[in-house]
């Protein structure tokens, strides 16, 4: 009953990020992240209580605060402030990065077969989706344009990693966890600001004109 | 060829009827809720049985240049719903005419329907015929291969393609969660929303022509063949409804006779139906229709969902 709420909230986290590949709009990726992020906390909520480890609880309530409600509120402030609100031309078109995205799904899941421990049952559904959602995190960043699909891909990458700590191992450290959440808001904070900055010299958000500074 | 026994035929008279009757149910639903997201009162529940009515009584006014076609397209339509409804199962973990055939029926009878609308559109050679026509069929190319993905993922994991059977292997085997049904849920959605004409793909609620992809095939039409053509489509809205809630939820559905499982299994699809209506609802109210152009996007994510969700049970 557990483990088929986790490989559900874990098969939901990758369809999000499928719908994120999926569509240009930067406000409905946002939006999909922040459901992401939600089914990572209903994670961490679920597999706290089933398996009684409260700082599991702690991490969850974290994600949730952090991920799904503050992340989510800046960024959309930020592209608010901009006034840019979709992805005009990504390097790799919408149909065609589906397709690679399959692929690097298959991927990830095939080598989720090969990992010690990995290969059967809740953990192999888990580091399969979560290895995918790293891929397809990876590609996002170099096949979109937009300074904000960028970040959104680091932090999908990000609640990816996560994932597999809360859900196939037996969790980190909550120091290490606090740890990683401060690195997260403040690289969100610093990339919100470079983005600001991108768009007052460039007056576009297309990460692909900072090489124009090349000397 | 056999003689249908009389309890199946009972049976499939009974399923018919009751997504006839309340289709429009649903489509009145749909509307209230949309409305209460809008802060209007919007039209009363039973709205489209009036509807229905007033245009069944009126007399079809049919341009003298439409042959035979263009009267036959409704009727087909109609037809072809309504024999389809009788191949998923509902209430019951079986399907009324089950042994008439699976997936592929239900997929071939749906596609006959959209293939004698788009017909009887162009029937008339009004241009705006023809566009609807054309711009249905594209979308349909579309979605199509997207629902046969899904209901293959589904047939797969079960081990069969026949609906009725399909949903007894799941109710027994009980839960056991794969990521891949919930990518096949999620494209079978989108095929949903494309199928029904709703807000992503198309606005049921348009009065401009340009932007009609259903409504365009109809604007020739009136009386009672508008209403044949409305009515089947409500049907066909539930039907995928139906369809989504007994292979990807089979909470509750009644494996035998008793009339308390009956009763908690048409509770149970009325909340299961219910609550995709109310996910239909907030996807129409936070979303703007895509450009016609970019509707083949969101179709590629259904196909590509329903692909993974194939591609993952062999894993």
């Amino acid at each position: 009953m557990i483990h088929d709420f986790v490989v559900l909230c874990a098969a939901g986290m990758l369809v999000s990020v499928l719908l994120m590949v999926g569509q240009k709009a930067l406000v409905v990726a946002i939006r999909l992240y922040c459901v992401q992020s939600l089914l990572l906390g209903a994670v961490g909520i679920a597999l706290g209580l089933a398996q009684h480890r409260p700082h599991l609880l702690v991490t969850a309530a974290l994600t949730i605060v952090l991920k799904a409600v503050l992340i989510p509120w800046f960024l959309l402030r930020v592209i608010d402030r901009v006034g840019i609100r979709r992805e005009i031309e990504p390097y790799v078109n919408v149909p065609a990065s589906l397709l690679l995205c399959l692929g690097l799904t298959v991927v990830g899941y095939r080598v989720s077969l090969g990992m010690a421990g990995a290969s059967q049952g809740v953990a192999h559904q888990v580091v399969g989706v979560a290895l995918s959602m790293v891929l397809i995190g990876l590609f996002l960043m170099v096949a979109r344009r937009k300074a904000i699909t960028q970040i959104l891909a680091l932090l999908t990458v990000e609640n990816a990693v996560f994932l597999v700590a809360v859900g196939a191992t037996s969790g980190m450290p909550l120091v290490v966890e606090l740890g990683i959440s401060f690195d997260v808001i403040l690289a969100v904070l610093v990339l919100g600001v470079l983005v600001h900055r991108i768009v007052d010299r460039f007056e576009s958000m297309d990460t692909s004109r900072l090489s124009n500074l090349r000397g | 060829m056999s003689t249908i026994p009389l309890p199946v035929a009972l049976f499939a008279a009974a399923q018919a009827m009751g997504f006839l009757l309340l289709a429009p149910l649903l489509r009145g639903l749909i509307k209230k809720m949309k409305a209460a997201f809008q802060l209007r009162q919007g039209p009363r529940l039973l709205q489209p049985y009036s509807d229905l009515a007033k245009l069944l009584r009126k007399e079809p006014v049919r341009s003298t240049t439409a042959s035979w076609v263009f009267v036959a397209g409704p009727r087909v339509y109609f037809a072809s719903a309504l024999a389809a409804t009788t191949l998923v199962p509902a209430v019951l973990a079986a399907a009324p005419l089950e042994q008439a055939g699976g997936i592929l029926l239900l997929v071939g009878l749906l596609a006959l329907g959209r293939f004698a609308l788009a017909t009887a559109a162009l029937d008339t050679g009004s241009p705006f015929g023809g566009m609807g026509a054309s711009r249905e069929m594209t979308v349909g190319a579309l979605a199509e291969p997207a629902l046969m993905l899904a209901l293959f993922t589904a047939g797969l994991s079960a081990g069969t393609l026949n609906l009725g059977e399909l949903v007894r292997r799941t109710a027994e085997r009980g839960t056991s969660i794969h990521p891949s049904e919930l990518l096949a849920a999620a494209a079978l959605f989108i095929v949903l929303l494309a199928e029904a004409g709703r807000v992503p793909v198309d606005n049921p609620a348009t009065h401009l022509e340009l932007t009609m992809i259903h409504e365009a095939m109809l604007l020739e039409y009136s009386g009672a063949d508008l209403a044949l053509v409305e009515w089947a489509s409500a049907v066909k809205e539930l039907l995928f409804m139906t369809l989504l809630a007994g292979l990807f939820l089979p909470i509750g559905v009644a494996t035998s006779l008793a009339p308390e499982a009956l009763a908690i299994s048409a509770l149970a699809l009325a909340a299961k139906v219910g609550g995709l209506a109310l996910l239909v609802v907030l996807v129409e109210s936070t979303n703007a229709k895509l450009r016609f152009f970019r509707v083949p996007e969101l179709m590629a994510v259904a196909l590509g969902l329903g692909f993974l969700a194939l591609a993952m049970r062999f894993f």
